[in-house]
C-alpha cells in the first residue's frame, strides 16, 4: 500500500491550480482533504502523474452567503458542518444531521464537502443532499467558469461531468426557508462503513400541508438519486399526525448506537407507519420507482428497497418533527 | 507510584513500543509480492524482466527463476519438542495422506490455488521501490473453475490437486448412534449451521526481518512460536538450528494467525541468505485480508435428542470443514470441534464426524477459539431449539443436563477427560447477573404488544480446552539470579500482547516472596531461551505459568542447598524467606540472595514442565432487541461468566474476556468474507468491507468469574484467552432467535447482518408452547 511516484505542486491561487490542471495529457488529480484520493493512491488504483494540492489556495476555505444561497468553498472541511449554525436555517440542521454519518471525527477534520461531490461515490451523503436541493457545482478551467446543476453532474459511480482540466471551486446550495423541516437518516452495518442507504429530506409545510418536498437518496443507484416519485406523493399531505411516533428520534433511526434501555423505557410501540400513510407511500414510491439499487454483499436489491422504503418514512417523520420544533410562528418567514 | 496497569503499558501506550517494522537495519531490502488476482488457474507465464529495470529494484523472481526455493510446509514435523505442525500427526490431528502430493510452494509454480497466492517476489531498496517493481511484473494465468464451498469441494468435480480428492482428511469422535435412539426420543432437533470464515485481524499484520551475519541468521518476527519458526526456517535452509536466532519484539496481536511458517517467510529468509543482505516483509492490511490465515469455516449438520423430561439422549454432529487451498494445521483443527462436541452436558451418546475439504481460499488455521466456538455454537443453538420444542425454559433445560461438580474428572463420549468444573454455578451467576427473570418479564410485556420491538434472551454454556494437545502440553522455564541480585525469569512463551511482562514476574515474585520489580522476564528470543513451545491454545498462564512457578520453587531449593553447603549445615536447617536465606538454628542474620550469588556464583534453574489439559468453562447471556423493519440487532446486554481456574492477574484476565467477547460479537453480527463465484473475496476496500466491531458497536458487557482450580498443574490455572469467542456468538444468535421466535433455526446463519435478520423476521414463527 505505497503509492507510485507522482509529481506534486502546491499552488497558491486558483489560477495557478487551473494552469496545473491544463496538462490534459497527464493524469492530474486535485488534493484537498485526501479522504478518498490518498487511499486510492495507496492501493495504486489511482496513479496520478501530478497531484495538485490546493490546500494553500487562499479563499477556498470559506462558507459564503449571498442572495438565498450558500457557497461552500473547496477547502471547507466536513467538521465545520457539525455545528448547525455553520449554515443558517434548516439547511444548517440538515448538514449537521448528515455530517456525523461521514467517517470518523479525525477524518472529518480533513475531508471536504466539495471533495465528496468531486469523488461522486454513490453512498455519499453530500451528493444525495446536492441532488435533493438542486445544488450548483461551480467549476473553473483556463476557458473560464462553468456552472453545472447537480442533476447533470453525477454520471455514475465516481463519474461526473467535470472535465479533466476543470477544478471545482465551490458548490452552491439554496438556503431553506423557515417553514421547512429537515431530516437525514442513514443505515449502515457499523459506524465505520459506507451507508447501505441514506436519505435526506426537506419538507416545506403550509397550513399543515406539505407544499414542497425534496428527497435525496444515497447508495440507492449507481449515482445519487432525487426521489421525485416519492416527492410527488407528498404534495398536499397532512402532517398533523405525522410525528406521533417516536422514530423521529434519530437514535432509533437505523443507527447502531448501543441503547442502554432501562426496563419499561424501551417501549417503541407504534414504530411502523400504516401502509396507507403518505410517508409510507412515499417510501414505497422511492423504493420502487426512484431507486435502482445494485447488488452488493449484505444488501441485495430486494433488501435495499425495503430499507429505502423504511428510511424514507423515518426521515420524513424526522423532518416533520424538525419543522414542528423549529417552525416560526404563523405569519413569519416561510 | 504505579502509573500503569501493566508493566508494558508505559512503553506500548506512549508509542515507545518497538515492532519489527520499527527496527532499522542499514541496507535492508523490502520485499513485495506479486499476487494472483485469480483464485484457481494454471500459470502460463510470469515475466519479471520489466520489474528488474525499475530504479531501486534489486531483484525480481518468479518460482521458475528460483528453482532452489524451498517449499513452505516442510518436513520439520518430526523435530523434537515441537508440536509437529504442519503435518501435525500429533494427537491424530492429521495424516500422511492429508499432505502427501499436496505441497505448498513458497511461490506458486504452475498453478495458483487461492486469490492472492504469490507468483513472484520483488526486492527493493524500500517498500515503495519494491511495489514499483511488483507493478511491472506481468503474468498469464488460465482460470479454472473455483471451489468456493466445502460442499462443492467434496463433490470433486474440480480437483485442486490433479488425481487427488479435495477431501484431505476424515475423522470421528465417539461411537455411531443407533437409529432406534432417535426414533424413541421425545424430541429430536435437526439443524444446519454455517460457521463462517473469519479473519483474525490483528492490529499489526505479519512481519519478518531476516538479517544474515557472520554465518548466522537473525530473524525478527511478530510470532507466537519462535522456536518452531527457528526450526522450520533452519530446516528450509538445510542449516542446524543453532545458526538461526529468532527474536520476537513487540507484537501487535496474533489471535492464532502468527504461529506458522508462511510462504512469504521462506522466500524472505531464502533471499536474505542468497543475497547476503537483510530483507524484510511487512505485510500490509490489504495483503493481510487476502492472504492471512482464515479462522472457522465449517458447515455443520446436527441432531439432538431428548426424552420428555428434557434429558439429553444423543447428539450427532457432522462437519464439512473448509480448510483452504493447502492441507495445513486447519486440516486437523475440526477434530477439536469433534472432540469438544459433548459440551458441558451429560449426553450419553455423542458422535461427531469430520470431513476436511480443500477449497480455493487461503488456508484455514486456528483463530482465537479454534474449533471450540464451532462446537459451542452448534450445540448451544440446538439446545435453545430443543427447549422450545419441549416447552422448557432454556435455562432449565441446561440445568437438567449440566455435568454436576461431583462427576469430575468426567470422561466424555468424544474422548475428552474434563479436569474440573462447576458448570451450574457459572450458569446461575450469569442468569443472576443479567437479571434473567426481569428480562423474561419485559419480553412477555412486549410480546403482548405486537407493535413493540421484539426482545430476546440468549444463553450459551460452554466448556473448552486449554494448554494444547498431548505431546504439546509442556514448556520450558527458568529462573536465574545475576551477581547483582536481580532475578530473571524466562520461559518458552511469546507474548503478542498478553501481558506476560506483568503477569509472569509477579507470579515468580509471589512464589519467591520477593518484590515483583526485582523480577524481570525474558522470552521470545531463541538465543536467550534455548527451548520453548510458544503461546497458543490459551496455554501461557496454564503451562508456562505453572512451569515458572515450578522453576521458582526449585530455584529457592537450590539457593537453600548452596547456603547449606556454604554454612556446613543440613539443607533442612536453611530457610528461604523473602529472598533471604536464614540458618534455622542459630538465629543469626540471614544472607541475601545477592550475597549468596556473590559468594557462590550465578544461580540458574532451567526445567521442562509438563501440564495436563485444562478445561475452562462458563456461561454467557445476551439480551437483544430487533428493529424488524431493517433487521438491525441491538445487543442491550452481554454477560460473560468465565471460569479459568486460578487467576494470576484479574485485570489481565478481564481484558482477555472483554476482548474475546468483542471478537465474539464480531462473528455473531458483523464479520464474514463474501466470495464471488470466481473464488475471489469481495473486499476491495479492506476494512470498509470486512467490518469488525469498533468502540461504537460494543454493547454493555459485564464480566464475572467463578474459580474452580484445575488439578492439571499445581498452579491451578486454566486458559483464559478465548472465552468470549467461544461463548458469546451462540448467546447472541440465541437471543435473536428468541426475539424473532423463528421456527426454522437454519435461517439464522452468522453473521447476523441486517439483511439476514430482516428475512428471518418475516419467516414463520414457532407456535407458542
Amino acid at each position: 500500500m505505497k503509492p507510485a511516484a507522482f509529481d506534486y505542486v502546491a499552488p497558491h491561487t486558483v489560477r495557478e491550480a487551473v494552469d496545473a490542471l491544463g496538462d490534459t495529457w497527464r493524469d492530474v488529480r486535485v488534493l484537498a482533504g485526501g479522504q478518498s484520493l490518498i487511499l486510492e493512491m495507496h492501493m495504486r488504483r489511482i496513479c496520478p502523474d501530478l497531484v495538485v494540492d490546493i490546500n494553500h489556495v487562499a479563499g477556498l476555505d470559506r462558507i459564503g452567503l449571498d442572495d438565498g444561497t450558500v457557497r461552500v468553498g473547496a477547502l471547507v472541511r466536513h467538521q465545520v458542518f457539525e455545528s448547525p449554525q455553520a449554515v443558517p436555517g434548516p439547511l444548517g440542521r440538515l448538514c449537521a444531521n448528515a455530517v456525523v454519518n461521514i467517517a470518523h471525527p479525525p477524518i472529518r477534520t480533513r475531508g471536504t464537502l466539495v471533495g465528496s461531490i468531486a469523488w461522486a461515490h454513490p453512498a455519499s451523503e453530500w451528493c444525495a443532499i446536492a441532488v435533493a436541493l438542486d445544488a450548483v457545482i461551480e467549476v473553473r478551467s483556463s476557458g473560464g467558469v462553468r456552472e453545472i446543476a447537480a442533476r447533470d453532474f453525477f454520471l455514475g459511480p465516481l463519474q461526473t461531468a467535470r472535465a479533466p482540466d476543470e477544478i471545482i471551486t465551490s458548490v452552491r446550495f439554496p438556503l431553506l426557508g423557515g417553514s421547512t423541516g429537515v431530516g437525514f437518516v442513514e443505515h449502515r452495518r457499523t459506524h465505520f462503513c459506507f451507508a447501505q442507504v441514506a436519505v435526506a429530506a426537506a419538507v416545506t409545510v403550509h397550513d399543515g400541508l406539505i407544499v414542497d418536498a425534496r428527497i435525496g437518496l444515497a447508495n440507492c443507484a449507481d449515482r445519487p438519486v432525487r426521489a421525485r416519485a416519492a416527492e410527488r406523493v407528498l404534495i398536499g399531505a397532512d402532517v398533523s399526525a405525522a410525528n406521533d411516533h417516536p422514530f423521529a428520534d434519530a437514535a432509533l433511526a437505523g443507527d447502531h448506537q448501543p441503547v442502554d434501555h432501562p426496563f419499561g423505557d424501551a417501549d417503541l410501540a407504534g414504530n411502523r407507519l400504516p401502509a396507507d400513510h403518505p410517508f409510507a407511500r412515499a417510501g414505497r414510491a422511492a423504493a420502487d420507482e426512484d431507486a435502482a439499487p445494485v447488488d452488493e454483499p449484505y444488501a441485495d436489491p430486494e433488501y435495499r428497497r425495503q430499507v429505502i422504503a423504511v428510511l424514507v418514512g423515518r426521515t420524513l417523520r424526522q423532518a416533520v418533527a424538525d419543522w414542528r420544533s423549529h417552525a416560526e410562528p404563523e405569519g413569519g418567514l416561510r | 507510584m504505579k502509573l500503569w496497569t501493566r508493566r508494558e503499558d508505559a512503553r506500548l501506550l506512549t508509542g515507545h513500543g518497538r515492532y519489527v517494522a520499527d527496527l532499522v537495519v542499514p541496507g535492508c531490502l523490502d520485499a513485495a509480492f506479486v499476487r494472483s488476482r485469480v483464485a484457481h488457474g494454471l500459470i502460463r507465464e510470469v515475466d519479471c524482466s520489466a520489474a528488474r529495470e525499475v530504479p531501486g529494484v534489486v531483484g525480481a523472481w518468479s518460482a521458475a527463476d528460483l528453482s532452489e526455493l524451498p517449499v513452505c510446509a516442510n518436513e520439520a514435523a518430526h523435530l523434537q519438542d515441537l508440536p509437529p505442525v504442519p503435518r501435525t500427526m500429533l494427537a491424530k490431528l492429521s495424516t500422511e495422506d492429508a499432505v502427501n502430493g499436496r505441497e505448498w510452494p513458497s511461490l506458486a509454480k504452475d498453478r495458483v490455488r487461492y486469490a492472492g497466492e504469490a507468483v513472484a517476489v520483488v526486492l527493493g531498496e524500500d517498500r515503495y521501490r519494491a511495489e514499483d517493481g511488483a507493478a511491472e511484473v506481468t503474468y498469464r494465468i488460465d482460470p479454472l473453475p473455483a471451489v468456493v464451498t466445502p460442499a462443492a469441494g467434496a463433490a470433486d468435480s474440480v480437483s485442486l490437486f490433479d488425481g487427488l480428492s479435495n477431501v484431505a482428511f476424515r475423522g470421528t469422535a465417539g461411537e455411531p448412534i443407533e437409529e432406534v435412539v432417535w426414533r424413541r426420543a421425545a424430541a429430536v432437533v435437526e439443524a444446519r449451521y454455517r460457521q463462517q470464515l473469519l479473519l483474525p485481524t490483528p492490529m499489526e499484520c505479519r512481519t519478518i526481518l531476516a538479517v544474515p551475519e557472520d554465518g548466522r541468521l537473525t530473524v525478527w518476527s511478530g510470532h507466537q512460536m519462535p522456536h518452531r519458526l527457528r526450526l522450520e526456517l533452519a530446516k528450509s535452509l538445510g542449516w542446524p538450528a543453532e545458526r538461526v536466532r529468532v527474536v520476537v519484539p513487540d507484537t501487535g496481536g496474533a489471535f492464532g494467525s502468527k504461529s506458522a511458517t508462511f510462504p512469504e517467510y521462506v522466500a524472505v529468509v531464502f533471499l536474505a541468505v542468497k543475497l547476503g543482505r537483510p530483507v524484510r516483509w511487512i505485510e500490509d492490511r490489504m495483503e493481510s485480508m487476502s492472504v492471512a490465515t482464515r479462522g472457522r469455516g465449517q458447515d455443520q449438520r446436527v441432531r439432538l435428542a431428548a426424552d420428555e423430561d428434557g434429558r439429553l439422549l444423543a447428539y450427532e454432529l457432522e462437519i464439512d470443514a473448509d480448510v483452504g487451498a493447502y492441507p495445513h494445521l486447519g486440516v486437523g483443527l475440526p477434530m477439536q470441534t469433534a472432540w469438544m462436541a459433548t459440551g458441558p452436558y451429560m449426553t450419553p451418546r455423542v458422535h461427531a464426524t469430520v470431513r476436511s475439504v480443500l477449497t480455493n481460499t487461503m488456508v484455514t488455521y486456528p483463530y482465537r477459539g479454534a474449533g471450540r466456538p464451532e462446537a459451542t455454537a452448534a450445540l448451544e443453538r440446538s439446545m435453545d431449539v430443543l427447549a422450545r420444542r419441549l416447552g422448557l425454559d432454556p435455562a432449565e433445560l441446561r440445568r437438567r443436563n449440566l455435568i454436576p461438580p461431583e462427576s469430575f474428572p468426567y470422561q466424555t463420549p468424544t474422548g475428552r477427560r474434563y479436569d474440573s468444573g462447576n458448570y451450574a454455578a457459572a450458569l446461575e451467576l450469569a442468569l443472576e447477573t443479567i437479571g434473567y427473570d426481569a428480562w423474561r418479564a419485559e419480553q412477555a410485556r412486549r410480546r403482548a404488544r405486537p407493535d413493540a420491538l421484539p426482545l430476546g434472551i440468549g444463553l450459551a454454556c460452554y466448556v473448552e480446552r486449554s494448554g494444547g494437545e498431548p505431546g504439546g502440553l509442556h514448556d520450558f522455564a527458568g529462573v536465574e539470579a545475576d551477581e547483582d541480585g536481580a532475578i530473571i525469569a524466562h520461559c518458552g512463551a511469546a507474548s503478542s500482547g498478553q501481558s506476560h511482562e506483568t503477569t509472569f514476574p509477579a507470579l515468580v515474585a509471589r512464589t519467591l516472596g520477593v518484590d515483583e520489580y526485582r523480577v524481570r522476564l525474558v522470552e521470545g528470543d531463541t538465543d536467550a531461551q534455548p527451548e520453548g513451545l510458544g503461546s497458543f491454545a490459551s496455554r501461557s498462564a496454564q503451562v508456562d505459568g505453572a512451569a515458572l512457578q515450578n522453576a521458582a520453587l526449585l530455584f529457592a531449593e537450590r539457593a537453600r542447598e548452596r547456603a547449606a553447603e556454604l554454612w556446613g549445615v543440613p539443607v533442612e536447617e536453611v530457610e528461604w524467606s523473602g529472598g533471604t536465606l536464614y540458618p534455622v538454628r542459630d538465629g543469626s542474620a540471614g544472607m541475601d540472595l545477592t550475597e549468596l550469588v556473590k559468594a557462590t556464583g550465578p544461580l540458574r534453574v532451567h526445567e521442562r514442565f509438563e501440564s495436563g489439559m485444562g478445561f475452562p468453562f462458563g456461561a454467557h447471556a445476551a439480551v437483544a432487541e430487533i428493529d424488524t423493519e431493517l433487521g438491525v440487532v441491538r445487543v442491550l446486554r452481554l454477560v460473560a461468566v468465565d471460569d479459568s481456574g486460578v487467576v494470576l492477574d484479574p485485570a489481565v484476565v478481564r481484558g482477555q474476556a472483554f476482548g474475546s467477547a468483542v471478537q465474539g460479537i464480531g462473528q455473531a453480527l458483523y464479520e464474514g468474507i463474501p466470495y464471488g463465484e470466481d473464488g475471489v473475496p469481495l473486499m476491495a476496500n479492506g476494512l470498509l468491507d470486512y467490518l469488525v466491531p469498533t468502540a461504537s458497536e460494543i454493547p454493555p458487557i459485564e464480566i464475572k468469574d467463578t474459580c474452580t482450580p484445575s488439578p492439571s498443574t499445581p498452579l491451578g490455572a486454566k486458559g483464559a484467552g478465548e472465552s468470549g469467542c467461544i461463548g458469546s456468538p451462540a448467546a447472541i444468535v440465541n437471543a435473536v432467535a428468541d426475539a424473532l421466535q423463528i421456527a426454522d433455526p437454519d435461517l439464522l446463519q452468522m453473521p447476523l447482518t441486517p439483511d439476514v435478520v430482516w428475512r428471518a423476521a418475516r419467516a414463520p414463527k414457532y407456535e407458542e408452547a
